[in-house]
């Protein structure tokens, strides 16, 4: 079967992706900060470049998928962790390995958020991270925001997860021509560490969002719900898929925003 | 001629591929003055996407551009017609490769 790296595959999305994926009979690279195969800081520069080496060096016939999960909300007191995990840690990582997933003609798939659609996110910094993509620069400017507001700290998340989904949509044409697809999944709010640890204002926030699938009952949604569309994504079996930005969140989107088909 | 004179060259033609060529393999246009029309942005990524968009663009999108003029080696003005919608408009070539190709190009409104 196929070779896949997962990147925040020790938890939540991740690691139920990793046994799915396992499960079907794939080698699994797990990246993660704690009890990965490699374990490394997609945040930094350096734990980035420690990554791609490491993956050359284990699967130098290339990499039939890679999964980019790792993540941290906003409600983490360290904006420039947001912004350095969430966005690049996810496109400097994907570029890196390019190459092995041509080799092999991979998929990739990479998890944003059913947020972006809420209007929330602040797109100057979202339009800062697509269209000039200065790390330090855009760390230094949200360094100077209040680290502990919860609303601010969602407006960096949201807008975080707007970029990526927008950098899908822009590389996805150019490096389907080349053989990858690029995907993503846009969550509802799952039950994971993340989600788990949140409090006041940002549990009340997650609350307020309704999960129609979960109508009733709980306002999270469970791991293995987004993990099965990333698995498939990822397989062969979605070969037409390209640049989607796939909301797997209950129908959150559809109620809040039912008009927007396109 | 230099790399701003092939530009206007091959859009004047409405050559796509050879478009396409100026660029480097990753290197990317974004074109900021649809977002005065009924359009939005450009932001094309990749050769690949280049060739692709432009072909759409020149074919069905009546996109073309007139009384073009380098400014210097790495600007040119033009009048860009968008779907009948007219911008006098300044692409810059923002950055090139060792091998001359175009890494980043952006154009804006005059």
């Amino acid at each position: 079967m196929g070779v896949y790296a997962v990147t925040g595959g020790s938890s939540g999305i991740g690691a139920k992706t990793v046994e799915m994926l396992k499960a079907k009979g794939n080698q699994v690279i797990n990246i993660d900060l704690k009890g990965g195969d490699i374990c490394a800081n997609l945040a930094t520069v350096d734990g980035r470049n420690d990554v791609i080496r490491q993956l050359h060096a284990m699967a130098p016939e290339g990499l039939d998928g890679l999964v980019c999960n790792a993540g941290v909300s906003g409600a983490c007191g360290n904006l420039p962790l947001v912004v350095s995990l969430n966005y690049f840690g996810v496109t400097k990582l994907a570029k890196g390995v390019r190459d092995l997933l041509i080799k092999k003609g991979g998929r990739v798939s990479v998890t944003s958020s059913n947020t972006i659609s809420q209007g929330t996110g602040r797109m100057d910094i979202a339009d800062l991270l697509n269209n000039v993509g200065d790390e330090k620069m855009i760390c230094d400017i949200v360094a100077g925001l209040d680290q502990k507001n919860v609303t601010v700290g969602n407006s960096i998340y949201v807008a975080t997860k707007y970029a990526l989904a927008r950098w899908v949509r822009r590389v996805a044409p150019y490096w389907a021509a080349r053989g990858v697809r690029v995907n993503a999944v846009a969550p509802g709010n799952v039950r994971t560490a993340m989600t788990g640890a949140l409090e006041g204002g940002a549990r009340a926030a997650v609350n307020a969002l309704p999960i129609p699938t979960k109508f009733g009952g709980d306002a999270l949604m469970e791991p293995d719900e987004i993990a099965g569309v990333i698995t498939f994504l990822v397989s062969e079996e979605s070969l037409g898929m390209n640049g989607n930005i796939v909301f797997v969140d209950g129908g959150t989107d559809a109620l809040l925003n039912s008009e927007k088909v396109y | 001629m230099n790399l701003i004179e092939k530009y206007i060259e091959v859009m004047q033609n409405k050559d796509y591929e050879a478009l396409a060529e100026l660029f480097s393999p990753d290197g990317s246009l974004t074109d900021y003055c649809p977002k005065g029309t009924a359009q939005r942005e450009y932001h094309v990524y990749g050769q690949e996407a280049i060739n692709m968009f432009f072909r759409n663009k020149f074919t069905f999108g009546r996109f073309s551009i007139s009384e073009a003029q380098a400014i210097n080696d790495h600007q040119a003005k033009y009048v860009a017609n968008y779907g009948g919608y007219l911008v006098m408009a300044i692409a810059t070539i923002r950055r090139t490769t060792e091998d001359g190709r175009i890494e980043r190009m952006s154009v804006r409104p005059k």
